[in-house]
């Protein structure tokens, strides 16, 4: 898919050649938002070796993630240590937007990623090879890294039953 | 279901951002070194060397602000009666018109549709439509994106001077909601009989503010028999429809149109549905096209795609599903007779694959898709001489290891065209008819 502007191709480079926060306008909220390249999600894991954690798949148009989003800030209200990945699937071009909904559900302080590829079929590739792109999207990893895959919201109920941890 | 916020967020006032400073950096230091980059490029395996310009490239050699359909956001194309191609894409807030008299090999300077700088979507399953009629009419469609929680107005333009100017934008839907108006599509029926469809929210709207449940969004349409001087009031097809993905449109007769689109069944089953759309604003019930039992209350975007079989009332059909009954891509021919589909094949399973289209011509009928395959996306077709009944292998027509459309086939008077933007090999026009 081409995405939005076009110059996600460029942004792509900024990833690859440029500071990984590139400057925003004055208006931008603060956020932390990471690029999403090919090789991140295998850095994730490595992050959480031996330890379960949880990954949510998002975009900035879609409906039905808000429902996700909401819970998973609230989950994450209750447990700041909840071992929870958020990643949206938006060109981090749109990383604006992006910022404005986490910073509604409470999740613009959590170190978050947005695709900053615009190949994306190799990102989602990367994150599932099984995945057809569809969202809202979860994973559910042990601390074997056994992975147990949802499409679709997801009540706090299914979550807790997914994810017992 | 949740209400999502959707009518306060969409009253909260959005303005365009600029675009960040290290971006020129970007640009800057790709204009100078795409140029020892480009040559190692466009690595084509179709047969026309001449298509093979991409974006940066041709930014290098013209200039970082070049408009072309090359750089063009989803570009979809279109044949005029005498056979010459007309783009049209998106490119930093227009839509721009390019035409081309030599099947796609060089293309006229892109003219800008809307004066005023629009936020036109562009991405797989939303890019504006051109339609040539024959009197020279250039007609087009699109939606313009008008905040970021999936609010939007369907817009449309023509030229009546041979696509050397165009009329002001105009917002096709009626009820002046600032609401959810997306994918669009436009429809010219052999009567000169102008459709256009699109996925409109306003009863979902409705139905938050008595707070009650309502799955999905709708489709509507409109028709204007003076090509695009006046239309009908907007008519509703369907309660609860997707939210997210194309509507596929095929003649019915010289009049009308029948569409393909998918649909909530149930709570949260998303499968296909079928209706005939007439000229004077009347519908047919919908049937229920496709049964993959696809439960899943998220958002695929991925539209099907459709065109008429040679027996009346029948239509190819081809479409994506991750349902419990068909999962991948499929084909179908349904007939709206009988409301029964026939020969429902599997035409790729693998989880990439994608985004189908459909065409016919002299007696064949022609599929494209998209796959991927863990490094690269090979473009795929297939034919089939007996109706859909049968298949020939699958043959990868290109690839690319980087970002690209949905590929789209055009039918003329002579044949069938891939029309395909890739970051790699730029815009693609290739004729498959006479391979």
């Amino acid at each position: 898919m081409i995405n939005k502007r076009f110059f996600s191709v460029l942004l792509s480079a900024a990833v690859l050649f440029g500071p990984a926060h590139p400057a925003v306008s004055d208006a931008a909220p603060a956020d932390n938002i990471q690029g999403f390249g090919p090789q991140t999600f295998t850095a994730i894991k490595a992050q959480f070796a031996g330890k379960p954690f949880v990954v949510s798949l998002w975009s900035v148009d879609c409906a039905p993630c808000r429902v996700e989003l909401d819970m998973l800030g609230q989950m994450k209200k209750a447990d700041p240590d909840f071992p929870l990945v958020v990643i949206s699937t938006d060109s981090i071009e749109m990383r604006e937007d992006a910022a404005d909904i986490l910073d509604e559900y409470q999740l613009a302080g959590e170190t978050t990623w947005m695709f900053a590829d615009s190949f994306v079929e190799r990102l989602r590739f990367s994150i599932d090879p099984g995945w057809y792109g569809e969202l809202p999207r979860s994973y559910f990893y042990d601390a074997e890294h056994n992975m147990m895959a949802h499409s679709g919201i997801l009540t706090e109920e299914k979550f807790r039953e997914l994810f017992p941890y | 279901m949740q209400t999502f916020h959707l009518i306060s967020d969409c009253l909260r006032p959005l303005s365009r951002r600029p675009l960040p400073d290290c971006l020129n950096a970007v640009r800057r230091f790709l204009s100078v070194t795409a140029a020892a980059v480009a040559g190692l490029l466009p690595v084509m395996l179709l047969s026309s060397p001449a298509q093979a310009m991409n974006c940066e490239a041709l930014r290098a050699a013209e200039g970082a602000q070049t408009i072309s359909v090359h750089c063009g956001g989803a570009p979809s194309a279109t044949f005029d009666k005498n056979n010459d191609v007309w783009v049209a894409f998106v490119s930093d807030l227009h839509v721009y018109v390019s035409h081309s008299q030599d099947k796609g090999t060089s293309f006229s300077a892109p003219v800008r549709v809307n004066a005023v700088p629009e936020d036109a979507e562009f991405n797989g399953e939303n890019r504006p439509k051109i339609i040539v009629a024959d009197d020279g009419t250039v007609l087009l469609s699109w939606t313009k994106k008008t905040s970021n929680r999936f609010t939007g107005e369907i817009r449309f333009s023509r030229s009546t001077d041979g696509g050397r100017s165009f009329e002001e934008p105009r917002t096709i839907n009626d009820d002046g909601l600032a609401i959810g108006h997306r994918f669009d599509s436009l429809f010219l029926t052999e009567s000169g009989k102008l459709f256009v469809t699109w996925i409109d929210k306003r009863d979902l709207e409705a139905s938050l503010a008595r707070s009650e449940n309502y799955p999905g969004a709708a489709i509507y349409y409109t028709v204007s028999d003076d090509l695009g001087a006046s239309f009908i009031p907007n008519v509703r097809v369907a309660h609860n429809s997707c939210e997210c993905c194309r509507i596929a449109v095929a003649a019915h007769g010289d009049d009308d149109v029948a569409i393909l689109w998918r649909q909530i069944f149930g709570e949260q089953i998303r499968d296909h549905a079928i209706a005939v759309l007439g000229h004077d604003g009347s519908v047919s019930d919908f049937s229920r096209a496709t049964v993959d039992n696809w439960q899943i209350d998220a958002c695929p975007h991925h539209g099907p795609t459709m065109v008429p079989a040679s027996s009346a009332d029948q239509y190819h059909m081809s479409w994506f599903s991750a349902g419990t009954i068909h999962s991948g891509i499929h084909y179908a021919r349904y007939d709206l007779a009988s409301a029964a589909s026939s020969d429902i094949i599997k035409i790729d399973g693998t989880p990439g694959a994608g985004h189908p289209s459909l065409a016919t011509f002299d007696g064949t009928l022609y599929l494209v898709w998209k796959g991927f395959d863990g490094v690269s996306t090979p473009l795929q077709l297939m034919l089939s001489h007996d109706e859909g009944r049968s298949w020939s292998t699958p043959q990868t027509l290109i690839t690319t290891d980087q970002a690209s459309d949905h590929p789209l086939l055009i039918t003329s008077s002579d044949g069938v065209y891939l029309s395909w933007a890739s970051a790699q090999h730029g815009y693609v026009f290739k004729e498959l008819s006479h391979d």
